[in-house]
């Protein structure tokens, strides 16, 4: 396919001499008349292009190319390029490789691995190392001093807050836990975490309370137990 | 627009042909680095199985400096089981149910890990969100058992979620 000029249709007959050549184009020493009097020839001129017949749509083209304008339709057969046309492929030369399919390809490529990537980092939370038999004894000599948050789980998953000089409260849910770890922390200010899980409770809870306390930057201690509450 | 200035705008386009056309070759060259990069970066391994409990306060830890217990459920079965590795390959299951048995076979797993492996320096524990806190804990007791286990930071994965 070629885009060049001589695709197009042979010039219109009727085209005045002035557009035939790229000097005198905009030469405006060149007579149209229809510029003599543009109000009352020109506009009525342009206002008729509107109407689109065999042959009114020659005359009324005409009429304004003599203006110096250009229709959509008008081939200008002055410009050695070809035309600025959009939407048409450009013709590609025979030695170059059309690398657009190879870009598509790559990008798809690309976002799938950018997606997929795990980059072998797992998220975790610290965890104390597991309690043995001494450290039940700790905990009973420190036992009046409870400068610590004290977060129980129990067989059934429910959660309960005692901080110093506080009640025991049942926090069934997670974000209360979490507010009651937060008021506790901001009331006290407290330094530790110990929590206790039943051995039935699940492993998800233990992690929340654990996040609680990671949250509030307390040491934690888990303790566990398979005596009932 | 004056007429004369219409036709310098013209001719400035005839000396420049290649206005319009973008050069994508630096583009190709940074998307293939890129992609060559995330290729590289990328693994693709069935650990997403394990579904890890959500957490809001994560820290990361790489991969490779970690020795990795599983505990959850197998890909067939139901019920709860160990795994000593970084996949629920049946192969690397635990088959003992009585819980110091579960002990010692963690214990050994980790200790072989761990003489083999010196310049790792944390224990993960993937637990399923449902497993239950005294599975868990055999299991951290196993890791204690193993001696070198005792310089390394235990810690639990998590999937972090913002709230």
């Amino acid at each position: 396919m070629t885009d060049g000029p001589e695709d197009y249709p042979e010039n219109d007959p009727q085209q005045p001499q002035g557009q035939g050549s790229g000097e005198n184009r905009f030469d405006l020493s060149v007579p149209t008349g229809n510029l003599a009097n543009p109000s009352d020839a020109a506009r009525p001129e342009i206002e008729k292009s509107g109407t689109v017949t065999p042959d009114g749509n020659a005359q009324t083209s005409e009429s304004y190319k003599s203006m110096g304008w250009k229709g959509i339709d008008d081939q200008d057969e002055n410009e050695d390029e070809p035309p600025v046309a959009f939407g048409k492929k450009e013709k590609i030369p025979e030695d170059e490789l059309d690398m657009t399919p190879m870009v598509d390809v790559t990008f798809l490529l690309l976002i799938f691995f950018m997606v997929t990537a795990s980059f072998t980092l797992q998220k975790s939370i610290p965890q104390p190392p597991a309690a043995s038999d001494e450290a039940s004894l700790n905990v009973q000599q420190e036992e009046d001093a409870k400068d610590y948050v004290e977060v129980i789980i129990d067989q059934n998953n429910t959660y309960y807050v005692t901080s110093r000089g506080d009640e025991e409260r049942e926090a069934p849910s997670e974000t209360e836990m979490r507010s009651l770890v937060k008021d506790a922390v901001d009331t006290f200010g407290p330094e530790r975490m110990v929590i206790t899980a039943h051995v039935d409770a699940t492993h998800a809870r233990l992690i929340t309370a654990c996040d609680a306390g990671q949250s509030a930057n307390l040491a934690i201690e888990v303790k566990t137990t398979d005596v009932e509450f | 627009m004056s007429k004369t200035e219409t036709q310098l705008t013209l001719k400035k386009r005839k000396q420049n042909p290649d206005d319009g056309e973008l050069d994508i070759t630096p583009m190709i060259d940074i998307t293939f680095l890129l992609l060559a990069f995330f290729v590289v970066v990328s693994k693709m391994d069935p650990q997403q199985a394990v579904d890890l409990p959500r957490a809001t306060f994560g820290v990361s830890v790489q991969d490779k400096d970690s020795v990795v217990v599983i505990v959850g459920k197998s890909e067939t079965g139901t019920e709860n089981q160990i795994f000593l590795g970084r996949s629920k390959d049946p192969s690397i299951a635990v088959t003992a149910t009585d819980p110091d048995a579960i002990e010692d076979a963690v214990a050994e797993y980790i200790q072989g890990e761990l003489s083999a492996n010196p310049e790792k320096d944390a224990v993960m524990i993937k637990a399923e969100g449902n497993v239950k806190v005294g599975l868990v804990e055999t299991v951290r007791k196993g890791i204690a058992q193993a001696e070198l286990s005792e310089s390394r930071k235990l810690y639990a994965g998590i999937k972090e979620e913002q709230k």
